[in-house]
């Protein structure tokens, strides 16, 4: 066996240059699925932390009646009494944090501008709204007592040409059906980085909310963010003799899944379709190097060299060309996602869409996992074996006389 | 030249299964890139139509700088806009002009609430041109007369629990910035079998629109309906010059994020489509190193015959090159047959109408194109690459001495 790898080396070593160009397509391969891979699971799993942070939460307690479609502040819709709903859930041990929200759906004018935005009014002072609160780039953030004060995200300030301490004009449906209006001061302005979001939504303490949209003491959500997303399971069951609906992350964000999902789909054939191009470069080198040395293995077979030999022989050698492309490609596509994860690719707003349900920062960030790195390995290392049987079995199969003497 | 090529073309035969297995490598390469092509072309083109269903035209013209504040739906009245309208009509590919007022709104009831788009427009002169007209199915279109009645979109109607007689609270803004609430009667619902972009859109006839934003007998969109889906570039230029001062904008403008979208999927499929082909490349690389080294007499024997090193290393890469190109072929039978399977089954993204506004304007199933939208600019880059593919072997070709290569065994 080590005869046999020794044998390959040296046959490998006998054309360096071609050697490195055949590793190079499987490296180059390799290191384009890898990014790739990377690429959409950085983009999926940023989609859905920032979409639980900012939107779904692990976890959301609703009246039964409540339809997320509609925003209805119906009063029946509601869950009555939140703060006590809240610190109720907050009470069990994996919540790390469980916040009020009230849903409305509102329409903004300042100056010459308008545009519809969906209101969140919530609780200034739960950890659950760390993410808006670090996020404040002017101004200051909202107070539970505050009357008066909004808190806008920045592409909506820019769009309007609005800065902290500017008025505006904010219409709400309310719970009757109706309409009201009040002028609101702009307190601070945030970011997200997450344009859908930030373009959309604006926050009003939830006490302001309420008497804004006529629903006291109601709120459409009870926000529940967990220590671990794992616990979602135990906090539903401890949850579940209670009166509410119980929405957790993943019913929640179910498009996020397919979507995952449908990429994934593509992703498959997309890496076969690379490897097999690189596994066709790599069988015309191996079979150029079989007709090369077809004497050669005239002689091997005259001497007595089994055709099983002969063929473990080209095997071992596509191996080896195999582990030396993919330990390239592996170097190569490490430096090019270590690029990626810490500067990130700047997509832009491309899912600028209001009330997206599909939230993901302006930037994605390649993340490459364990998992992912090795079944990429193994796929392109058995294609790549695959793809040296055909040569192997052909010089396997060559008559030792006729071989021999073929012509150099 | 001519004889050079001839000498390639029958070089590059000479050993069949090793040309014929690069071709089959580039030939996956392209076929990617078409299936590629295909289904991005097939997405713009299921949004496209759509689009203009909803926009009620290929052609949106606006005041000056109106595009800067797209989505803001600022209510910034044409100037002239019989002018405007008289002057589309004068382009013979124009089917019809009408006049619009477009603006955001929040229409309200004890269901729910949602942020719109409110159109106002000519009843009578949309009718032929408007799809929301045509497909009503409760109720009745607007008239010119029209006044306090909305007509919605049954994902609307639906979502709001509302139908035909029922009674909506619709805010809107006027000019003086002040807003405007008023209770309008829903006359009819129209349906266009994508409930997320109906919920989003609501008609008023455009008197009505003019008395609620105190614009009277103007309006602030011209739509432009043209005979034939794909001559807005032109018609957009011929009416450029002929309207200084407008904005003349096509469907695209109003969904920038699709725009972006494709410019950033796009770009990074370019990018990584020449990697695949320099994969394939090297594939040809490989095979031209030992077709030099096999034929290191044949080499020395040109060169006797007085060859020079240019016209040798010429002959090199004129075979790549051909290799590359045999691929082209290769790849367009491949990735037509590609195509024309997904265009028997389609791709169904229906599901995913909630990612962003743009998809929710796909209400069936994807078809791809053929995918050969891009294919001339495709076959270059295939081309080019098996021709700095084929650069070393051939720079290794004219480097021997005749002498030398002629006594090589």
């Amino acid at each position: 066996m080590i005869k046999l790898i020794k044998m390959a080396l040296r046959d490998l070593g006998r054309n360096r240059r071609r050697t490195f160009f055949s590793a190079l397509a499987l490296a180059l391969g390799l290191a384009l699925l890898l990014l790739m891979a990377s690429f959409i699971r950085g983009e999926m799993d940023g989609a859905m932390d920032t979409t639980i942070r900012l939107q779904s939460g692990h976890l959301q307690v609703r009246a039964q009646s409540y339809d997320e479609s509609k925003t209805s502040l119906k009063w029946e819709d509601l869950i009555e009494d939140p703060d006590q709903v809240a610190a109720q859930v907050a009470s069990l041990a994996p919540v790390k944090a469980a916040s009020p929200r009230l849903f409305a759906t509102g329409f903004a004018a300042a100056g010459n501008h308008t545009t519809g935005v969906r209101i969140i009014g919530i609780d200034p002072l739960s950890e659950a709204n760390a993410p808006y609160r670090e996020g404040l780039i002017s101004g200051d953030f909202l107070t539970p007592d505050d009357r008066e004060g909004i808190l806008i995200g920045r592409p909506l300030a820019d769009k309007m040409g609005l800065n902290a301490g500017d008025q505006i004009l904010l219409s709400a449906n309310t719970s009757d059906g109706d309409v009201s209006e009040q002028p609101f001061t702009i307190r601070g302005i945030y970011s997200t980085q997450t344009s859908a979001f930030d373009t959309a939504v604006v926050f009003l303490p939830l006490g302001k909310a309420q008497a804004l949209t006529k629903t006291e003491n109601h709120a459409s959500t009870i926000f529940v963010l967990l220590n671990d997303k794992e616990q979602t399971g135990a906090v539903v069951a401890a949850l579940q003799s209670s009166n509410y609906a119980l929405l957790t992350w993943t019913e929640m964000n179910d498009l996020i899944i397919q979507t995952e999902n449908m990429a994934n789909g593509f992703m498959v054939l997309f890496y076969l379709i690379v490897l097999g191009i690189t596994a066709t470069v790599i069988v015309n080198t191996l079979v150029m190097a079989v007709f090369e040395r077809t004497r050669e293995i005239g002689i091997l077979a005259a001497i007595g060299m089994k055709g099983r030999r002969i063929m473990a022989m080209f095997l071992a050698e596509s191996s080896l060309l195999a582990v030396g492309g993919i330990l390239l490609g592996l170097v190569l596509g490490y430096l090019i996602v270590a690029y990626f994860t810490s500067y990130g690719f700047y997509i832009g707003d491309i899912y600028g869409s209001s009330g997206s349900d599909f939230l993901i920062y302006d930037t994605i960030y390649a993340k490459l996992t364990l998992g992912d790195t090795a079944s990429l390995t193994l796929i392109a290392f058995v294609i790549t074996l695959l793809a040296g049987l055909y040569p192997a079995v052909l010089a396997a199969r060559m008559e030792p006389v006729e071989a021999l003497r073929a012509e150099k | 030249m001519k004889l050079y090529l001839r000498l390639a073309w029958r070089n590059i035969w000479r050993h069949r299964r090793r040309t014929l297995i690069i071709v089959l490598a580039m030939g996956l390469g392209l076929a990617m890139m078409m299936f590629y092509d295909g289904l991005m072309s097939g997405f713009d083109q299921a949004i496209y139509g759509n689009a203009i269903k909803v926009l009620g035209g290929n052609i949106q013209i606006h005041a000056g700088g109106y595009s800067s504040e797209a989505g803001q739906d600022p209510l910034t009245p044409l100037s002239d806009d019989q002018g405007v309208v008289t002057a589309a009509l004068a382009q013979p590919q124009v089917l019809a002009a009408t006049r619009r007022i477009n603006t955001g709104g929040l229409v309200s009831s004890r269901e729910g609430a949602f942020a719109v788009s409110i159109v106002g427009i000519e009843p009578e002169k949309e009718l032929a041109v408007n799809l929301a007209a045509q497909n009503v199915i409760a109720g009745r279109y607007l008239t010119a007369e029209d006044g306090d009645v909305i007509f919605v979109g049954k994902g609307l109607a639906d979502a709001m629990g509302v139908t035909v007689g029922d009674r909506i609270t619709l805010v809107g803004r006027s000019t003086h910035e002040q807003t405007r609430n008023r209770t309008m009667t829903v006359t009819g619902i129209y349906d266009l079998g994508m409930p997320d972009v109906e919920k989003g859109t609501i008609y008023i006839s455009l008197g009505e629109a003019q008395s609620l934003y105190d614009l009277n007998g103007q309006s602030t969109e011209v739509a432009v309906v043209l005979k034939q889906l794909g001559q807005e570039a032109s018609v957009i230029r011929a009416l450029q010059p002929v309207l200084p001062g407008y904005d003349v904008e096509s469907w695209r403008t109003n969904f920038p994020e699709l725009v972006a979208a494709m410019e950033t999927k796009n770009g990074v499929m370019d990018i990584f489509s020449i990697i695949i082909l320099g994969i394939a490349g090297i594939g040809i690389l490989n095979l031209l190193l030992m077709a030099v080294y096999e034929r290191t007499r044949e080499i020395g024997l040109l060169g006797a015959l007085g060859l020079k090193p240019r016209q040798i290393s010429l002959l090199f890469i004129l075979e790549g090159t051909l290799i590359g190109l045999v691929g082209v072929a290769a790849g367009i039978v491949l990735g037509l047959l590609f195509n024309g399977l997904f265009r028997q089954v389609g791709l169904d993204y229906t599901a995913f109408s909630g990612v962003t506004d743009f998809m929710a304007l796909i209400s069936e199933r994807i078809y791809p194109s053929w995918g050969v939208e891009k294919l001339p600019g495709r076959a270059l880059t295939v081309a080019i690459i098996s021709a700095l593919a084929a650069f070393i072997p051939a720079r290794e070709a004219a480097r021997h001495e005749p002498a030398e290569a002629l006594h090589h065994v």
